[in-house]
């Protein structure tokens, strides 16, 4: 994103004194077995200490990194969190996907573009304030929300407004927001989320911390270990559902190379929250898991990726491991047995296409977050060339209650073929939005009433079951559980369980507006139909909104979205045109009322004009 | 990819079984089997990129298309090119390529040779949907001295950014931005300017890199192409010479010049897909400075004169110093820019004749790099050497200075270059005669007193023998300008001139006495030589 740079207060004038972070450099280089990986976090480094990121130090990075230039200026173009203009003191990004919207983050970019007198993308005339609207920072339980600087802040009321511009530095990190079990489950992996002080190893290892762990690496091999978690029918819960011990026994055991673990903290799917909370909460159970996958899978050094906006998130894990390694259970000998684990909390930079594991593993490696062609799959070429395997936080959160009791106790929490719980995060028009766990077989419904349900009088009219890029579901098809399968049998699918509820008072076609600009927003641009497409269909849908469809535009867009589905190099394609595809197929009448009346179906004054970076209002 | 010594496999492409090694992939596997997909980002000399997925095709039991340039054939898969699925595919992805493209062929130099015209035309033919408006990206920005970018044009394929991190390895190119707003570019205040930049021109498949130097000069269907060798080096990189070949009845084109441009023309001993600029835009000298007239000095000035002329003038020379037994005054510098067939009948022209002082100059050497370009400046010392001929005009200049030298034939090479200004004008005036044959005008051509216009490499047919030891095809791409001819032509009418019983008529049967007279070519023809050139004996 580009600002305006009206701003000289945090212009560091003539030349950045780069030489001085040489020392600083040299540490961050040490972290990694290939230089260039240090690319993400020098820049990162240079911004925090210079407010931007110019050209010259896009060429002192590459030097330190050893790439071409161009190479480094990809890096800095391609994430949202470099800037190449300084930005304001108070950096204000409101979050301006669609569960924000649901809850009217439109109202509150107009509120305080209009108080400080600069549109988004722009700083105020003192350098006070710059003004951003971004796409989801996964933090819809307080929506709606935004990030100041590094904090998380909201829901926005009128009150946090006249905060943000009287003392913005008093503005507060978002509560969280953990509502417990639904359907009389017992909590696996949430059991910690209301314990106080639960990120601080003491309290940890008061709850059985670390037993896990222990356990594993002196009393089981790794294959009994890889055996219990597939007993458990532990599935990734990062969104794809793959079987994880499945996942581990593909990890060659025999490697002349390094094996690395690494764990995929870059939650970014809309509507999804849970990773946040784990980290947060119960980072040392993240750091239990991550010991016993990595003894399983016979890796010696874990990367943790945590999503660029979870500045709070990354400063808890990185406590939580230097704890664990003053305890001995990460370092040369963990739990005093000839076994070395080294864990690396590395930072994104700003693109939800890092979600994608190879494109993670591209990022990883400090280049743009480009997924790669398979074969080969990471488990035998993934970091550096070498075999990986990749976890999601709230997968390995899963590990060690699974080997304390067993992965058959697990395995029966669960439903099916999908093991235990997982962490359902509601949003939207829910009366308690905020983060529940329950059996992989809860239905939709339970998850709902659970969140109170739509507003009184209200009902609700749809419900996006697993993040943004599932397909959406009408009211009458919520009795669905929410294991894999099921949604899958639905014509959907459970993803991230990230849900957004929407109630009748909700148009789809904006809610399709919100689908298509994010996804616009994210296609990384690699392959063809996925970079074209996903801009073709915004605009289409921006201009219906605007009042200017026409009679074609509905299966010109279906077929444009059949035409990006399954022809890409990663799924984002296809995860760009199914709310396309399910919007219209199960609202079609709303759509063509839109394009036949030239207004809303829901409001009767003409649609005012969607600008990209003001929320539509209409 | 796959070596010939693996693994076979057979699979079946259109209901056509073929065999192929082990690795082999499907885009392979479909041109063996004479069903060409087609492709963009795909280069075979680059990593493979997988982005354009203009080569997606059915593959049996396989629920998605796959795309041809990565995936690897296997046993018994089942590949279809022609199904409705594969081409609706290929349609879908042409039309996505083009939303945002200017659609400017009429004013687009690629116009002509473009990939995203060619396929359209083959695969697209569709009923555009796009009814939006276009992305606006960056149009006419010189990126170098060479090469001038049009972002709009672009399709992403990232060929170029390859070939500056793979090739060249100098990474001046990157993608910029992401999604829709992706641009291709150079770093910030740099420029594209290694001595390969020409190449990206050669592998973008669409207008958004043209060639500055060709750039609006001459519509490509105006072309013909030759396919000759490249002389700016002793690599002797495979090329095609463009002329204008309408230039009877075009003249306007270029102010009247035939060569429009030159292109490397795929070699895999020799060049690969690529050349360097430095041969790339030293054709210019086939129609620039040409000499173009024969020349005789009288009172100091040269004046047009005519072959009948000049042949009688060096005839007789050659025959009172052949008379007079004063052979030994005479010396012959022959050029390594001449073709194995020039110097062979220049070799048997002198022995013939008596004249043993003859021997053969390179120009001054240049700068080598590890890809490409090599220090020696001209492409057949390697075939001079071979014929035997001795190599350093310098003894010669320095007997000429001691007045050791009656006669001094030079052929194509400005001495100057080698002994400096001053040293030659000393040794041409201590000779009774300097005689220049040679193709353009230059200081040792302006101090002779006889100047014999000789053709152009691109004017020829021929050999010439790389550094390497391969001997290597010219093709005459045009005819020869003014009354410029052939080296052996000259030598050949000579011959007449002075009684020598030495007549020759054409390259061809030039090159078969030399394979039959000179030991390393024997066995070779221009048949076996073909158009990717044969190795020397040892």
């Amino acid at each position: 994103m580009q600002h305006t740079a009206h701003s000289t207060q945090h212009t560091v004038s003539g030349r950045f004194p780069l030489e001085s972070l040489a020392a600083e450099a040299q540490a961050i280089l040490a972290k990694y077995e290939q230089r260039r990986a240090a690319t993400l976090p020098l820049l990162r480094l240079i911004q925090e200490r210079f407010g931007s990121i110019t050209i010259e130090a896009e060429q002192w990075v590459a030097q330190q990194v050893g790439v071409a230039p161009s190479h480094v200026h990809e890096v800095v173009t391609f994430y949202s969190l470099f800037h190449q203009q300084p930005v304001g003191k108070h950096h204000i990004q409101i979050c301006n996907n669609i569960a924000c919207a649901l809850r009217g983050a439109s109202n509150h970019i107009a509120a305080i573009s209009e108080r400080l007198g600069i549109k988004p993308g722009e700083t105020t005339p003192d350098g006070k304030y710059t003004l951003s609207t971004v796409e989801c920072l996964c933090a819809c339980e307080a929506a709606p929300m935004m990030q100041v600087n590094d904090r998380y802040v909201g829901p926005i009321t009128p009150s946090t407004i006249e905060t943000l511009l009287r003392s913005p530095e008093s503005l507060t990190e978002l509560p969280l927001m953990y509502q417990g079990t639904v359907g009389g489950v017992e909590p696996v992996i949430s059991t910690r989320f209301a314990t106080a002080d639960a990120e601080k190893i003491d309290t940890y290892l008061r709850d059985e911390g670390y037993q896990a762990a222990r356990k594993a690496v002196t009393e089981m091999t790794s294959d009994q270990v890889i055996a219990e978690v597939t007993k458990s029918n532990l599935r990734g819960l990062g969104g794809a559902g793959f079987p994880t011990g499945k996942k581990w026994s593909f990890i060659p055991k025999q490697s002349a190379k390094l094996k690395y673990l690494v764990v995929n903290a870059d939650e970014g799917e809309p509507g999804t929250i849970k990773d946040r909370y784990i980290i947060t909460k119960d980072p040392h159970r993240l750091i239990e898991g991550i010991i016993i996958a990595a003894y399983a899978t016979g890796c010696h050094k874990a990367y943790v990726y945590v999503r660029g906006e979870y500045a709070q998130s990354t400063r808890i894990l990185q406590q939580a491991i230097d704890e664990a390694r003053t305890y001995g259970f990460i370092g040369k000998r963990i739990f005093n047995i000839e076994y070395e684990l080294e864990v690396v909390v590395h930072r994104g930079a700003g693109a939800y296409i890092c979600g994608e594991e190879t494109a993670l593993l591209s990022s990883l490696e400090g280049g743009k977050g480009f997924p790669r062609l398979k074969p080969p799959f990471p488990a035998i070429e993934g970091l550096f060339g070498s075999p990986t395997v990749i976890n999601n936080v709230e997968t390995l959160a899963c590990v060690p209650p699974i080997l304390r009791k067993g992965g058959e106790w697990f395995s029966k929490l669960g439903f099916g073929k999908a093991g235990g719980t997982r962490l359902f995060s509601l949003s939207g028009h829910v009366k308690k939005p905020g983060l529940y766990e329950a059996s992989q077989g809860v239905t939709l419904r339970q998850l709902i009433e659970a969140a109170g349900g739509v507003g009184d009088g209200r009902a609700i009219k749809a419900v996006i079951p697993g993040g943004i890029s599932a397909k959406i579901l009408r009211a009458d098809e919520i009795d669905v559980r929410m294991d894999f399968d099921s949604l899958l049998a639905a014509g959907t699918m459970a993803g991230s369980a990230g849900i957004i509820v929407m109630d009748d008072t909700t148009c789809m076609l904006k809610a399709l507006w919100y689908a298509s600009k994010f996804f616009g927003h994210e296609s990384c641009g690699q392959c063809s139909p996925c970079r074209e497409g996903t801009g073709w269909i915004f605009k289409i849908v921006d201009r219906i909104m605007k009042g200017e469809g026409r009679p074609q535009d509905l299966d010109n867009l279906l077929g444009i979205s059949q035409g990006m589905e399954g022809r890409t190099i990663c799924v984002f394609a296809d995860a760009a045109a199914w709310p396309v595809q399910s919007y219209i197929m199960k609202f079609r009448d709303e759509f063509e009322f839109h394009i036949r009346e030239k207004r809303c179906n829901l409001s009767d004054h003409r649609p005012q004009t969607p600008d990209i970076r003001m929320a539509a209002i209409h | 990819m796959a070596d010939a010594t693996s693994k076979q496999i057979t699979l079946t492409v259109d209901g056509k079984p073929i065999t192929v090694p082990d690795g082999t992939t499907i885009l392979q596997a479909c041109e063996k089997a004479g069903s060409p997909v087609p492709f963009y980002c795909y280069h075979p000399g680059l990593s493979i990129a997988g982005n354009c997925r203009i080569c997606l095709v059915e593959v049996a039991n396989t629920p998605k298309l796959q795309i041809a340039c990565y995936t690897r054939a296997a046993e018994g898969m089942v590949v279809n090119t022609t199904s409705d699925k594969t081409l609706s595919g290929r349609k879908d992805v042409l039309e996505f390529l083009l939303i945002n493209h200017p659609l400017d062929c009429p004013v687009c130099d690629q116009a002509g040779e473009c990939w995203l015209q060619d396929y359209y035309m083959q695969h697209g033919l569709y009923d555009p949907k796009f009814n939006e408006t276009k992305n606006k990206k960056p149009k006419a920005v010189p990126l170098g001295p060479t090469v001038m970018l049009d972002a709009e044009r672009c399709i992403l394929c990232s060929r170029c950014v390859r070939f500056t991190d793979e090739i060249t390895k100098t990474g001046e190119f990157g993608i910029f931005n992401r999604g829709d707003h992706s641009e291709i570019g150079l770093h910030p205040g740099t420029t594209l300017d290694n001595n390969y930049s020409g190449n990206v021109v050669d592998i973008c498949p669409v207008g958004a890199l043209t060639d500055r130097d060709f750039r609006f000069k001459c519509r490509v269907w105006y072309l013909g192409s030759t396919n000759s060798v490249c002389p700016g080096c002793s690599r002797g990189c495979n090329i095609q010479i463009h002329n204008n070949r309408e230039r009877d009845l075009r003249p306007h084109i270029a102010d009247g010049a035939r060569v429009m441009r030159l292109k490397p023309r795929y070699n895999a001993d020799v060049n690969q897909w690529w050349m360097c600029d430095t041969g790339r835009y030293g054709y210019k000298s086939i129609d620039e400075n040409r000499l173009i007239a024969v020349q005789i000095k009288t009172d100091g000035t040269l004046r047009n004169s005519a072959w009948g002329e000049a042949l009688d003038l060096v005839g007789g020379t050659l025959q009172r110093l052949q008379q007079g037994k004063q052979l030994d005054q005479v010396g012959v510098v022959l050029s390594s820019q001449l073709t194995n067939e020039d110097l062979y009948v220049a070799k048997r022209f002198f022995t013939t004749l008596g004249v043993t002082q003859v021997v053969f100059q390179r120009p001054k050497a240049g700068a080598s790099d590890a890809l490409l370009l090599q220090a020696d400046r001209s492409p057949n010392a390697k075939g001079a050497q071979t014929l035997g001929i001795t190599e350093g005009a310098q003894p010669l200049l320095e007997k000429a200075a001691k007045k050791q030298l009656r006669l001094l034939i030079v052929f194509t090479q400005d001495l100057t270059e080698i002994v400096g200004d001053a040293q030659l004008r000393g040794a041409a005036n201590a000779l009774e005669q300097l005689i220049f044959i040679g193709t353009n005008t230059n200081k040792t051509a302006e101090l002779a007193h006889v100047v014999l216009p000789s053709t152009v490499y691109a004017e020829k047919d021929g050999t010439f023998t790389n550094f390497q030891g391969r001997v290597q095809r010219l093709n005459a791409a045009l005819s020869p300008l003014g009354e410029a001819r052939a080296e052996w032509e000259i030598l050949s009418a000579l011959a007449t001139t002075l009684n020598l019983n030495l007549t020759f008529t054409d390259a061809p049967s030039i090159f078969t006495d030399l394979a039959k007279a000179e030991p390393a070519f024997q066995g070779l023809s221009y048949q076996i030589i073909g158009e990717q050139g044969a190795i020397l004996h040892a």
